[in-house]
């Protein structure tokens, strides 16, 4: 698939405001954790610029912005008409408890609907790409996993920046321990990766000339696509780049997505500061924009079995 | 199958000579009917692009000397189970229940090409100019035109067919010549593991047989 630029930003965008949110409901689930004033002041107001960015970013994806708001009419059967309900909802709960920190307390009930809600909406992000049952590298649970996970972790390593910034001792929660769990789920992910580059290596076309075309005999092979300039069908299904440049780009996911941050965290586990996190962060965000670009361009569509010769 | 009405073109493959009438003509009348323009960008330049609901495409099978060369018409095949309708977020995609053709409502779509990414033909293109997804309507401001002389209301590409390569009807009456086509001829349809259950369908070409009990007789 064409790497779509506009989905690229959303997704990296919102799965990092996910994140944060989710372990900012996480940890003042049952005792809060979070103090209020670094909850208004930091978090949520950065929770909330990131998924606006998200939502602009999204709308560079419609060729008619201005009837976005249709989208949101089909929810019985389209995962994107779900996800278009959810992430106004996510943005809603976020404003509600940012209300809420202002005036009290923060019920409890909030913080569950927000984690729920953080959830939902990793479940119909993915979906909208696992659903569709004959791109086969996306048509797996690894998919939502894999949202999910890395969403998290970026989440987390924003988290720790913020509390780092705001710098002053939370009770429950230390800079260390936070490194750690950074350090994990780092660890965790760059497997899952591992492992989905390896399944995708090993896929088996469900689809091949055969059942495309039902001509009998063999080989079968294309000598005309049946146009010589370009089409829709050309440009959007294919990421149109070489070998080299895809084998490239997999080496920068795996240093800048996984293995830089968590060799900075390992290192500065004792000492670390604003400088290293944020230096962190920021490599981590331009690894997670690359992986995020190698998610479309290394989904293979069926469509480009019609569209192989010129002639 | 169900009672109503599905309607479906089928493709004989053994009369297909690749002139791409069917193309132009289709190009034509689209252009300048209900679901038109269909725009095309830079067409006197070096690199053109334009929608098109309808292609010819070339493919040889087999090996020297038992090889053939298989024009192949390709369009929206009206999926029973389109899977490009339930993914799409607006209901601008939509499957008629009265006649089963798969329909763009223009008015509607937001132009995010998820249906594009849902369908497994490559059946639907964005349209660059107006920037909503556009598809074969089965020419329906034709086949139920109330001013064009009863002979012509069919699809363009079957009016401007001159082998009579494509035969127009509804598949699920089993006395339409659709139909008889498809039981007495092995009409088969294309990519069936996704059980996307296409109306369209193809006849395939009797002369492969031939040459496959050639080559097992050798």
């Amino acid at each position: 698939m064409r790497p779509q630029f506009s989905i690229i930003f959303f997704t990296t965008l919102a799965g990092l405001a996910q994140g944060l949110l989710f372990f900012a409901a996480l940890l003042n689930l049952f005792t809060p954790v979070l103090p209020t004033a670094f909850l208004t002041h930091l978090a949520l107001p950065m929770s909330l610029g990131l998924l606006a960015l998200g939502l602009v970013a999204s709308f560079f994806h419609l060729g008619h912005p201005e009837r976005a708001w249709r989208a949101a009419t089909m929810w019985r059967t389209s995962w994107l008409s779900r996800e278009v309900i959810a992430l106004p909802a996510l943005i809603a709960i976020t404003c509600l408890i940012y209300f809420y920190a202002f005036i009290s307390e923060v019920p409890q009930w909030l913080w569950l609907a927000l984690l729920i809600m953080t959830i939902i909406l990793w479940v119909c992000t993915a979906k909208i790409y696992q659903c569709i049952r004959f791109i086969q590298e996306w048509s797996h649970p690894s998919t939502l996993t894999n949202f999910t996970l890395l969403g998290m972790t970026s989440g987390l390593i924003l988290l720790e920046l913020l509390l780092l910034i705001w710098n002053k001792p939370i009770e429950g929660l230390e800079d260390s321990g936070l490194s750690i769990a950074i350090f994990c789920l780092l660890f965790v992910s760059l497997n899952l990766k591992l492992w989905i580059w390896r399944r995708n290596k090993g896929l088996k076309p469900i689809s091949n000339l055969a059942t495309a075309t039902g001509i009998k005999g063999n080989p079968i092979r294309q000598t005309s696509m049946g146009l010589m300039g370009g089409s829709f069908n050309t440009r959007e299904f294919f990421h149109h780049q070489t070998d080299r440049v895809i084998s490239n780009i997999r080496k920068i996911i795996l240093l800048c997505a996984y293995v830089l941050p968590m060799i900075l965290i390992a290192i500065s586990i004792n000492t670390i500061n604003i400088g290293v996190i944020a230096l962190v962060l920021f490599i981590h965000i331009a690894g997670l924009l690359a992986e995020r670009w190698m998610f479309f361009a290394e989904a293979n569509h069926p469509q480009n079995l019609y569209y192989q010769r010129v002639s | 199958m169900s009672s109503t009405k599905q309607l479906a073109l089928v493709i004989d493959l053994n009369v297909c000579v690749g002139c791409h009438a069917c193309v132009t003509s289709c190009k034509e009348w689209n252009t300048s009917g209900s679901a038109g323009p269909l725009t095309d960008l830079n067409a006197y330049g070096a690199s053109p692009s334009g929608t098109f609901f309808n292609r010819v495409q070339t493919f040889e099978a087999g090996t020297f000397p038992n090889t053939q060369t298989v024009h192949f018409p390709k369009s929206c095949l009206h999926c029973e189970e389109p899977p490009c309708v339930p993914v799409c977020p607006t209901g601008a995609s939509y499957k008629r229940k009265e006649d089963g053709i798969v329909l763009v409502d223009y008015d509607k779509c937001i132009g995010c090409s998820y249906c594009s990414w849902a369908c497994p033909y490559g059946a639907r293109e964005l349209d660059q100019e107006r920037q909503v997804m556009t598809k074969c309507t089965l020419c329906v401001d034709r086949i139920y035109s109330e001013t064009l002389p009863e002979s012509e209301r069919k699809p363009a590409c079957v009016m401007a067919c001159p082998t009579s390569a494509r035969i127009f009807g509804d598949i699920h009456d089993p006395e339409s010549d659709a139909s008889k086509a498809i039981a007495e001829r092995s009409g088969y349809a294309l990519m069936p593991e996704w059980e996307t259950q296409p109306a369209n369908h193809y006849l395939p070409r009797s002369i492969m047989e031939t040459i496959e009990a050639a080559r097992s007789d050798s």
